[in-house]
C-alpha cells in the first residue's frame, strides 16, 4: 500500500525486488559521491585517488591493520601498551581475507564490501520494516547516505554488525530460534556486546513457550522434546568462545580483549554516573553542545527507543538494547554515539516513525543526505562526538 | 515477537541431541582456558591483577656511560632503547610518564662500579597545582627522591650506588615512582596519570662531565642542523 503511493507510475509496474535493489543501489551510489565530495573538501589529501582511505580515520586504521598482519603478539610490536585484541574479528578477517586474493588496497575492499553488507542489512530489514516502502527508503538511505554513513561504508564492524543482527531479528521474527543462534554466533565474533543476544533469543523463547499456555514444571519435558532452543542458546555465544580459544594459543589470554582495556584507560563505573557527568559537561563559550553532551544526548536517544520497546512489549529486544548501551557505558561516554546508531533494534522503529507521514519522510530523507555532507565533512575535521 | 516453537523432526532432533554436548564441552573447555590464562608475570600484574601501571617491555637499554639521551622528539632511537614502560610521547616538551611509575633501563655492559644520574624533568601542570615527589630505586636500593614545583623544570642529580646494578651484568633497572601522580581529567584511569615530563637522561662516572639537558644529545644536535643550521 505505502510502497504504492509513494512510487512512480513506471517504477510500480517493476518487480518489488528490483523496486528493493534499486533504491538501495541508488543511494549506495548517491552517498559514494556525496562522501568523495566532503572528502575533496575536507580531507587530508583531497585527491580522487587518495579517496576512499582518506576516510579511515580512528578505530578504522586499527581495523586495517588488522586486516593487513592479523592480531598483535605479545609483548606487542612497537611495544605499545595496548594491543589489537579488543577488536573483534569477523568482520576484519573476510576483509582480509579477500585483500590476501584480491591486488586492491584494503579500504577499497573494505569499503566494497561495507556497502555491500550496508545494502544486504537494509534488504534483510524490508520485512522487519513491515514492508513499509517509505520506511525501507529512509533506513537504506541511513545505512548508505546518512549521517553515520562513514560508520556503515568505511572499515567499522558496525556494518556487519547491524547486517547481522537484522538477521537474528528476522529469524526470530519467524520463530526460528536456532537460525537465530546461528547468525548470534557470528554476532558474537563480530562485537562483543553480540554475545547478549544469547539473552533476547531465551527471553523470545520463554515468552512463546508461554504464550502456548508453556507452564514452569512442563518446561524441562518440553526441552527434551523440543531441543534446538538448548542448542540455538549454547551456539548463540559461539563465536566469542572461538575467539577467546584463539586468543588463548595465540597470546595466553581468552580474555585478552577484556584486559586490554586497561591500556585503553576504560575505567568501570556506574553507566548513569558517566552519563551525568556528561550531559552536565557544559560547553566553556556558546550554546553549541560539548563532545560528552552529545555522547550523552545519543545514549539518552537510546535509552528512550529502548523504553519505546518495552512499552510496545518487545521485551527480548528492549532487554538486548539495555545491555548494549549499559555495558559500554560502565566503561565511559566513548564512542556511544557509534554504538547507538549500530543497535537495529533501535533504528528500525526510528525509521518507521520517521515514515509515517509524507512531508516528514521527504524531510528525513532530505536531512539524511544533506548530513551524509556535513558528517563526513565533521569526520574528516576532526569531530570528537564521531569517533 | 516470534511464533510458537516448532517441533523437530526425529532425525533433526538427534542430531541436535548430539551436537549440544559437544557445543557445551567445547565452551566450557574455553571458560576453563580463560581462568588459566598462560602468560608473563609482568603481563599479569599489568592487565589481570592490574597492580601495576608498568607493562614492562623487552628493551636493550643499549647505552654507552657518560652520553646524554634526549627525550624531546628529536633523539627517539636512544630514548626508545632505555624506555621500559610508563612513558608516552615524547610531545614537544618532553617524553611524559604515564601511570604510577616508571621504568628506564641502562646496559652499559660493563662493571661501573659507583654512578651519577642526571636527570632534567618537569612536573605536568596538574589540575590542583600540586607538587610532584619522585622516587627513584634501582635493583630494590633507594636511589633518592626529589619534589619537584608544579609546572616548573628541573636538573636533579642522584648519586647511584654499585648496588642498585645488577651484579652480574652491571644494567641498571631505574624505577621512577610517582606517589602523587594526578588524574587530568576526572574519573581517568590510573594508567594515564601524570606526574612528569622527562627532558633528558645522563648516567655517568662521578669524573665525566655532568650532563645540561637534551642540547648535549649528539643524535638530537645532528637532528636539528639543517643545511643552514648550526654544525653540531
Amino acid at each position: 500500500m505505502v510502497a504504492e503511493m509513494t512510487a512512480p507510475p513506471l517504477a510500480r509496474e517493476l518487480p518489488l525486488g528490483v523496486r528493493l535493489a534499486g533504491i538501495v543501489v541508488g543511494l549506495a551510489v548517491l552517498g559514494y559521491v556525496i562522501r568523495l565530495f566532503a572528502y575533496l573538501k575536507a580531507g587530508w589529501e583531497p585527491t580522487l585517488w587518495a579517496y576512499p582511505d582518506g576516510l579511515c580515520r580512528w578505530d578504522c586504521q586499527w581495523y586495517v591493520n588488522l586486516a593487513k598482519t592479523g592480531y598483535d603478539p605479545y609483548p606487542v610490536p612497537d611495544l605499545l601498551d595496548a594491543g589489537n585484541w579488543a577488536f573483534f574479528p569477523l568482520f576484519p578477517l573476510i576483509v582480509g581475507a579477500l585483500h590476501a586474493v584480491l591486488p586492491w588496497p584494503v579500504m577499497n575492499i573494505a569499503t566494497a564490501v561495507s556497502i555491500l553488507f550496508s545494502s544486504l542489512a537494509a534488504l534483510v530489514a524490508w520485512p522487519l520494516l513491515e514492508r513499509n516502502l517509505r520506511a525501507f527508503t529512509l533506513y537504506a538511505a541511513f545505512l548508505l547516505c546518512g549521517p553515520f554513513s562513514v560508520y556503515f561504508t568505511s572499515f567499522f564492524t558496525e556494518v556487519l554488525f547491524v547486517l547481522l543482527t537484522n538477521c537474528v531479528l528476522l529469524a526470530l521474527r519467524r520463530g526460528d530460534h536456532l537460525l537465530a543462534g546461528l547468525w548470534s554466533a557470528l554476532l558474537s565474533a563480530t562485537r562483543i556486546v553480540g554475545v547478549f543476544m544469547v539473552l533476547a533469543i531465551a527471553l523470545d523463547y520463554l515468552i512463546a513457550y508461554r504464550r502456548e499456555g508453556g507452564t514452569l514444571r512442563g518446561f524441562l519435558p518440553h526441552l527434551w522434546r523440543r531441543p534446538e532452543i538448548v542448542l540455538a542458546l549454547l551456539l548463540a555465544p559461539a563465536g566469542c568462545f572461538a575467539y577467546m580459544a584463539f586468543l588463548h594459543f595465540y597470546m595466553g589470554d581468552a580474555l585478552a580483549f577484556q584486559h586490554v582495556q586497561r591500556a585503553w584507560g576504560r575505567v568501570p563505573g556506574n553507566p548513569f554516573e558517566y552519563l551525568w557527568i556528561g550531559l552536565t559537561d557544559w560547553p566553556r563559550t556558546g550554546l553549541w553542545p560539548t563532545t560528552n553532551q552529545w555522547l550523552g544526548l545519543a545514549a539518552v536517544f537510546g535509552f528512550g527507543m529502548t523504553a519505546v520497546l518495552a512499552w510496545q512489549r518487545k521485551y527480548p529486544l528492549a532487554l538486548y538494547c539495555l545491555i548494549c548501551l549499559v555495558l559500554p557505558l560502565s566503561a565511559g561516554m566513548a564512542s556511544m554515539l557509534r554504538f547507538v546508531v549500530a543497535l537495529s533494534p533501535l533504528m528500525l522503529p526510528t525509521m518507521r516513525f520517521l515514515a509515517w507521514g509524507r512531508p516528514l519522510f521527504w524531510l528525513a530523507l532530505l536531512a539524511f543526505i544533506i548530513g551524509d555532507y556535513t558528517f563526513t565533512v565533521g569526520w574528516l575535521e576532526g569531530w570528537l562526538a564521531l569517533v | 515477537m516470534s511464533s510458537a516453537p516448532s517441533s523437530p523432526a526425529p532425525r533433526r532432533r538427534a542430531a541436535v541431541l548430539a551436537l549440544i554436548p559437544v557445543v557445551a564441552l567445547a565452551e566450557l573447555g574455553v571458560l576453563w582456558l580463560a581462568l588459566h590464562p598462560h602468560v608473563t608475570g609482568g603481563y599479569r600484574a599489568y592487565y589481570i591483577d592490574q597492580s601495576t601501571t608498568c607493562l614492562d617491555k623487552p628493551v636493550s637499554g643499549d647505552y654507552r656511560l657518560g652520553r646524554t639521551v634526549s627525550f624531546l622528539p628529536d633523539d627517539q632511537p636512544a630514548a626508545r632503547k632505555l624506555r621500559v614502560c610508563g612513558w608516552d610521547g615524547p610531545a614537544g616538551d618532553g617524553t611524559h610518564s604515564v601511570g604510577t611509575s616508571s621504568m628506564l633501563r641502562f646496559a652499559p655492559g660493563e662493571q661501573a662500579g659507583d654512578l651519577v644520574l642526571d636527570i632534567m624533568l618537569s612536573a605536568v601542570d596538574s589540575p590542583d597545582k600540586r607538587a610532584q615527589r619522585i622516587v627513584l630505586t634501582g635493583n630494590g636500593v633507594s636511589i633518592g627522591e626529589a619534589t619537584i614545583p608544579n609546572n616548573t623544570q628541573r636538573m636533579l642529580e642522584f648519586a647511584v650506588p654499585a648496588e642498585a646494578l645488577d651484579p652480574d651484568t652491571g644494567q641498571l633497572d631505574l624505577t621512577i615512582a610517582f606517589p602523587t601522580a594526578t588524574e587530568m581529567v576526572p574519573r581517568d584511569s590510573d594508567t594515564h596519570y601524570r606526574a612528569i615530563k622527562l627532558l633528558s637522561v645522563q648516567l655517568r662516572r662521578p669524573d665525566q662531565p655532568s650532563s645540561e639537558g637534551p642540547q648535549d644529545d649528539p643524535a638530537a644536535l645532528r637532528h636539528r642542523a639543517g643545511p643552514d643550521g648550526p654544525k653540531a
